[in-house]
């Protein structure tokens, strides 16, 4: 059997880390990183992977990786629903926007499943897909076969931003940001308080880092601004820290307490 | 140096708190309104030492060593020796107020003072007494002989040495403390409020069911329990609670709103593991 090609296109280090998988996998892996999300310096393309300059038709499967851009993910949608057979499942990261609104975008919605796709995710067990009431029963089929093939489980939720996961991981970073601002404690204690406190497998401000402030930033503006509620709204520091994203720059520890 | 510590009130945390300190050779006076409580209380402790022993946790002769170095006290007056007293008392602010006022009189003026409260104002307790700057949060976390953690809460008066004496009782109970500012909620408890606001909302939107939601959070984010089975072993009518005086030490802030659904569960008498029904059914 001929290996299953996948074309995948949005924002550094998603793009990546899903074509790390991908090829890991037996994937032939095309992409093309928009580099916008790329945080500092370059991205680096995984040993392998094929740069295209526009999205072959030919493929098994694309996937759309933009949580920042709007702008850059409605275009990357349109040009893979031009470009690729009506049929061809197009797996696209509904973090920051639904599945419904991605649909309005496009001729052939009926082949969109949303993926709830942040940095590092990737490494838990289970991948989160959320379709609109436009997708078709066999691209769900297709998007369960996906993770089986990269060795995950399934869920399907309601489309909704952030899905599960990632809309609870960034309220928690949203909420550690907000502590930080306040100065309640220093950043490396909160991540040991909720370790050894409460057994997360990560502190917030570890996940922060991990996911990357500017995703999170942009789940967080996306909650807010789709339903509309005052609990969403984002931390002042989280909002500097993700303006200043590109630079390397410290979380201040202000006169937090010290021992 | 601390050397003795007092332990005022010995329900679950007291006697927790007692054990954990006994195994690190501190001499332990336990103290109780309640004679009968106080009864039982050492019986819990002799009984948790024992059990100890057959877990591995530490030898018998450790144990009976530790057990002799707690000493149950009846009278207020008996804690005057104490270096450091850690109140372990009802999470009620008058009657934490009262004790306060009473160990002001009591211990030497450079002891230490702590409350182990875990939703009340270490501030606004420490303003009672004579020696704000020498009153600290520790707060302990249920069972206390097991969790780790001990947050250190810095009232707006308590002193560097004060914490820094406070940390070093932790860290000789082999445990690991964390300093924080005297917040509702402090950090554990304030931090993973939206861990279940989320997941209630979630649930009440219908994204995804109580299962999914719980699967989701394991197989994909790392957590050992869902949301909902935490809900459930911790008590649906105490997540709630906490979740209320956060949310109204906060002035109402909105993150931290309680959410109708876990309210419900509470008025019909879920309440998780321990009514055999909440979120999930027990038999």
């Amino acid at each position: 059997m001929a290996r299953t090609r996948v074309c995948i296109l949005g924002e550094s280090p998603l793009v990546e880390e899903y074509a790390s998988l991908c090829l890991n996998k037996g994937f032939e892996v095309l992409l093309r990183m928009d580099p916008q999300g790329a945080k500092g310096g370059q991205a680096r393309i995984p040993r392998g992977a094929r740069k295209v300059a526009r999205p072959p038709r030919n493929v098994n499967l694309a996937l759309e990786l933009t949580n920042i851009s709007m702008e850059s993910k409605r275009k990357n949608l349109v040009e893979l629903d031009a470009v690729l057979a009506p049929r061809t499942p197009i797996i696209s990261s509904s973090v920051t926007v639904t599945v419904s609104e991605q649909s309005a975008w496009l001729r052939h919605p009926e082949r969109v499943v949303g993926i709830g796709a942040l940095p590092s995710l990737l490494e838990g067990g289970l991948m989160e897909f959320a379709s609109s009431p436009l997708t078709e029963e066999s691209i769900l089929k297709g998007a369960d076969q996906f993770a089986k093939d990269l060795g995950k489980e399934a869920a399907h939720v309601q489309d909704s931003v952030g899905l599960v996961l990632p809309r609870t991981l960034c309220t928690l970073v949203n909420e550690a940001y907000f502590a930080l601002t306040e100065n309640l404690a220093l950043p490396d204690e909160i991540d040991t308080a909720m370790k050894i406190g409460t057994n997360w497998p990560f502190g917030p401000v570890e996940w922060a880092g991990r996911i990357g402030v500017t995703q999170v930033f942009a789940v967080m503006m996306a909650l807010h601004r789709t339903l509309g509620e005052d609990r969403y709204r984002t931390a002042p520091m989280l909002r500097k820290a993700a303006a200043l994203a590109g630079f390397d720059v410290r979380i201040p520890a202000g006169n937090a307490p010290s021992k | 140096m601390i050397k003795t510590i007092a332990i005022v009130g010995s329900g679950t945390m007291g006697t927790g708190i007692a054990q954990a300190a006994a195994l690190a050779h501190f001499d332990i006076l336990v103290y109780d309104v309640s004679a009968e409580v106080l009864k039982g209380g050492m019986e819990r402790i002799k009984e948790a030492f024992r059990k100890g022993v057959g877990l591995g946790q530490h030898t018998a002769t450790e144990a009976t060593e530790a057990l002799s170095r707690i000493h149950p006290r009846r009278g207020f007056g008996d804690l005057s020796e104490a270096d450091l007293v850690i109140e372990a008392a009802v999470e009620n602010l008058d009657v934490k107020k009262e004790i306060f006022k009473k160990l002001d009189t009591i211990v030497a003026p450079e002891a230490i003072l702590a409350t182990n409260s875990s939703s009340l104002s270490v501030t606004a307790i420490a303003s009672l007494t004579k020696t704000p700057e020498s009153v600290v949060g520790m707060h302990f976390f249920n069972p206390a002989p097991v969790i780790k953690l001990v947050e250190i809460v810095r009232g707006a008066q308590t002193s560097n040495e004060t914490v820094r004496i406070a940390s070093g009782v932790v860290t000789k109970m082999k445990k690991t403390p964390v300093v924080c500012r005297d917040l509702p909620g402090f950090i554990v408890n304030r931090l993973s409020r939206p861990l279940y606001g989320e997941a209630l909302r979630l649930l009440s939107e219908q994204v995804a069911s109580v299962e999914e939601i719980d699967r989701i959070m394991r197989a994909a984010g790392g957590f050992a329990m869902g949301p909902f089975e935490l809900m459930d072993q911790v008590g649906i009518d105490v997540n709630l609670a906490v979740t209320q005086s956060i949310f109204e030490q906060f002035s109402n802030e909105p993150r931290f709103r309680p959410h109708a659904v876990e309210r419900q569960f509470v008025q019909a008498g879920m309440l998780g593991r321990k009514t055999r029904r909440g979120f999930y059914t027990y038999k």
